[in-house]
């Protein structure tokens, strides 16, 4: 039995990938027993006890990097803690900063490197879209007010406005975009992305790198239906091999390792990079369903085993995301907010 | 009185059936709960929190009364209901 | 027995709220400043109180002598004065091996008072008095021109004392970064610089040996020091090339930054903080690669924050403690923004002088100014705190104790921890006496 922590479990309107994670985790060979690591006491994942036998809250990565570890540490010690799994961005950077403490605590994980994980950033893109072959919409970083403003004037509307982390608003005008601008800066600072939206199909591939220019597998889809926040509702499995040899030319170009997601958008030809993500998609037990146990073949990667590598899966299998209600008593709550930990 | 539907748990956690708010309170605060439950003023919890605890009846009572003010504000009590 | 006492809290639940209580607990606390106790700094000096660390000045400045040492042959730090000029502070430097920056008549004076030869000073800044210019070009400055006027002020200088004078070039490029400071020197992308050569050399009167470029401040892009380093060699090359010059200096000015929290970024500085060995190492590739073997220019770094930020501390006590409206907490400092004025741009560390039980609650940190914009941080987690429990705010070792401002109140002391553990009064708090000096009551007044 592997004890593996898993992050992200917020499985809300703007879900993390951790339900998905721990699913595909389930449904593997190597049984595991899974701790869930919430930053809220209402973290929908906390009250899914099937799913996740024990649940602990962390400080937020902007808390510094002692109380992080320390509180790592302390759920190491509670639970034998063997690996764990980050699925958030904005705590990557620390999992990635301690990965050789946690090692050398005996404790596993399977992340990029910290260069790697740079290149993620979004104004970095072009750098990557050329070296994979592939082309990037017209993209401009701001740091201040005055330089979003010239950025509008470069850029042709509609344009989405993103945070480094997080969120991506769309805006048809200068005032819609400055509303954008406000609310990304005041909860996520500077620098703040804004980009040309290109049309065309919604397309991601998912994979896990080596580390040594080889994957454990990619699965590339297309969105069908998107939520309001943008986030996949339906989607479907494809093939489209030029979107596949970029994904391969990226892991092998970046020796890349760990978990990925690409973001592009298709035009006939031309494929656009929009974001790399380098982790797992919310929707990863896609890659589960069509037998290609990502999150497990990163866990064996994790552990120092050798994972598969088959990846043939059919183009045309559909993915549904559906609501679920639960009703539970207080209690979990109570410990929650009392102990952190249940 | 208000206090008297809260379900307060020994671990200091507080659900308020009528509105559905929760709470946390140290266990100072959970103290001055109980007190006041009981029916005890000001003055007489701030002794006994003095009693039980390394502080000084001035300070304590300064601090029963900021936080007989925060329950206030969250409708938890009424400045009268002692007084009756 | 009786059992510890903590003050009674209530929270209420919110979702974004209901987070982990238990793990920061022990990072807040700081009993002492290299071994002296906060309470006995306090007491015998006064609150606030700013408070200097000798050893770890000394220590930051070896480590970043060694460090660009390792991938340059020859660097020179050139002490930035506006950074912090106390008197000690600045020796302290010198006696490691620091030459002094300085951006104007004051610094430049105060830096020849502590007995800096001309020669030992680089002299930056948008305006330099002619006067000051004049003393600097007979001392032998290090002088980084920043307009064609002063320019014209040095050719009229070289003209008076009829010798040539060695001038530096101070660049504004594109490295990358963001926002981009073209208002100081001469640009390079559009040619600037070269024109600006040609008409030097036309004139017959000035020689450049240096090169300067100082790209902002708390860069957070090592690459971005790599890329200047790269284009002032190629600059180099080309002015010597073309006008016979020989480049003895190239300047690549400060920015570096310090481990401190800036308002904006998420992540904590530990991770968002690049290491200054990789602004070391940027730099030595982009050099040694860029230039002939054996032909080495002298680099010159004007580090001011990443040398003294961490090196200070402010002691500040809780004098008042408040409710808000909605039912924060608030707490207000004898220390504000008139000491702190870097508080408008950094997160600072807040620690607590002992262990307080209880858990920590948002509230907010205000300075004694009878000013809305008086905030020394808007939300803090800290248990509850009484009146009187001492704080102590760090970084604050950069900028804060040149850019405070004398208003409403006293200036406090300064004190500097010795290596040998002593504590020494660098700078003496501020009296009524001090401040009303240089007033002068109109006889019709009196």
């Amino acid at each position: 039995m592997v004890k593996v922590a898993v992050s992200g479990i917020n499985a809300v309107d703007n879900p993390g990938p951790g339900l998905g994670i721990i699913k595909g985790l389930r449904e593997g060979k190597t049984p595991v027993s899974v701790v869930g690591l919430a930053y809220d006491a209402m973290e929908p994942g906390i009250y899914l006890t099937d799913l996740i036998e024990r649940a602990y809250l962390l400080p937020y990565p902007s808390e510094g990097e002692a109380p992080f570890l320390n509180r790592l540490l302390y759920i190491k010690e509670r639970e034998g803690l063997e690996v764990v799994i980050p699925a958030l961005d904005a705590e990557l950077p620390l999992f990635i900063d301690l990965e050789p403490r946690l090692s050398a605590y005996g404790l596993k994980t399977f992340l990029p490197t910290q260069k790697q994980f740079k290149l993620r950033a979004k104004d970095h893109l072009p750098i990557v879209a050329e070296a994979i072959g592939i082309k990037t919409p017209n993209t401009l970083a701001v740091t201040s007010y005055e330089e979003f403003t010239r950025a509008l004037s470069q850029l042709k509307f509609p344009v989405m406005v993103k945070g480094l982390f997080y969120k991506a608003l769309r805006a048809y005008t200068q005032a819609e975009a400055q509303q954008h601008f406000q609310a990304i800066v005041a909860e996520w600072g500077y620098p703040v992305i804004v980009q040309e939206v290109v049309e065309g199909e919604e397309m991601n591939v998912v994979g896990v790198g080596d580390g040594e220019g080889g994957h454990f597998g990619l699965l590339a889809i297309k969105k069908l239906w998107i939520t309001s926040l943008g986030k996949i509702w339906t989607g479907v499995t494809v093939t489209h091999p030029g979107l596949l040899t970029a994904a391969e030319n990226f892991v092998r170009h970046f020796r890349w390792r760990g978990a990925f997601e690409l973001e592009t958008i298709v035009s006939g030809d031309e494929i656009y990079l929009i974001e790399i993500n380098p982790r797992f998609p919310a929707w990863i037990y896609f890659a589960v369903g069509v037998g290609i146990n990502l999150p497990e073949r990163l866990l064996k990667a994790a552990l120092g085993e050798e994972p598969e590598r088959d990846w043939d899966y059919p183009a045309g299998k559909l993915y549904i995301r559906f609501t679920d209600d639960r009703v539970t008593d207080l209690e979990v709550f109570q410990h929650m907010v009392t102990r952190g930990e249940r | 009185m208000k206090l008297n539907r809260l379900a307060i748990s020994e671990e200091g956690f507080i659900f308020d059936p009528e509105t559905g708010n929760s709470y946390t309170v140290n266990e100072t605060g959970l103290l001055i709960l109980k007190k006041l439950r009981e029916g005890l003023g000001p003055e007489e919890i701030a002794e006994a929190m003095s009693e039980e605890y390394e502080v000084s009846p001035e300070e304590a009572l300064r601090d029963v009364q900021d936080f007989l003010e925060t329950i206030a504000r969250f409708g938890l009590w009424e400045e009268k209901a002692w007084l009756k | 027995m009786r059992k510890p006492y903590q003050k009674p809290t209530i929270l209420k639940l919110q979702v974004g709220f209901m987070r982990d209580k238990k793990s920061g607990l022990s990072r807040m606390v700081r009993r002492e400043i290299d071994g002296v106790p906060v309470r006995e700094l306090a007491e015998r000096f006064g609150s606030p109180l700013f408070v200097f660390s000798e050893r770890r000045l000394r220590e930051q400045f070896r480590y970043l002598k060694r460090l660009f040492e390792g991938h340059y042959p020859r660097v020179e730090f050139s002490w930035s004065y506006k950074t912090n000029y106390l008197d000690a502070i600045c020796r302290i430097f010198h006696q490691e091996g620091a030459t002094a920056e300085v951006v104007s008549d004051f610094e430049y004076e105060k830096a020849r008072r502590l007995g800096i030869p001309g020669d030992e000073i680089v002299f930056n800044g948008p305006y330099k008095p002619k006067e000051t210019l004049r003393r600097a070009v007979l001392e032998g400055a290090r002088i980084n021109v920043d307009s064609m006027d002063e320019i014209l002020d040095l050719e009229e200088i070289a003209r008076e004392t009829g010798e040539k004078v060695r001038i530096g070039l101070r660049v504004n490029m594109d490295t990358g970064i963001y926002p981009r400071w073209d208002r100081f020197g001469f640009n390079l992308e559009s040619g600037e610089v070269l024109n600006v050569a040609r008409r030097i050399a036309a004139g017959g009167r000035l020689e450049v040996v240096g090169l300067h470029c100082h790209q902002g401040t708390f860069i957070l892009e090592p690459e971005a020091y790599g890329r200047a380093a790269e284009k002032l060699v190629q600059l180099a090359r080309k002015l010597e090339e073309e006008f016979g010059w020989t480049i003895e200096y190239l300047d690549l000015g400060g920015g570096f930054p310090s481990r401190n929290r800036l308002k904006g970024l998420y992540l904590p500085p530990e991770v968002a903080v690049p290491p200054l060995s990789e602004y070391a190492e940027r730099i030595g590739r982009a050099l040694l690669s860029g230039l002939p073997a054996g032909d080495y220019p002298l680099l010159i770094l004007e580090t001011g924050r990443a040398l003294v930020d961490e090196a200070g501390f402010l002691i500040t006590t809780v004098r008042t403690v408040k409710r808000l409206p909605d039912g924060r907490r608030a707490y207000v400092l004898d220390a504000g923004v008139n000491l702190l004025f870097t508080a408008f741009w950094y997160h600072f560390r807040v620690e607590i002088e002992k262990e307080i039980p209880g858990p920590p609650e948002p509230c907010v940190l205000y300075g004694p100014l009878c000013m809305n914009i008086d905030v020394v941080e808007e939300t803090a987690y800290l248990p509850p705190l009484s009146r009187g429990t001492r704080l102590i705010l760090s970084p604050v070792g950069a900028y804060n104790v040149t850019q405070w401002m004398q208003f409403i109140t006293y200036r406090p002391r300064v004190v500097l921890v010795t290596e040998a553990g002593k504590v020494e009064v660098i700078r003496e708090a501020e009296t009524l006496e001090d401040i009303v000096r240089r007033e002068n009551l109109p006889e019709h007044l009196r």
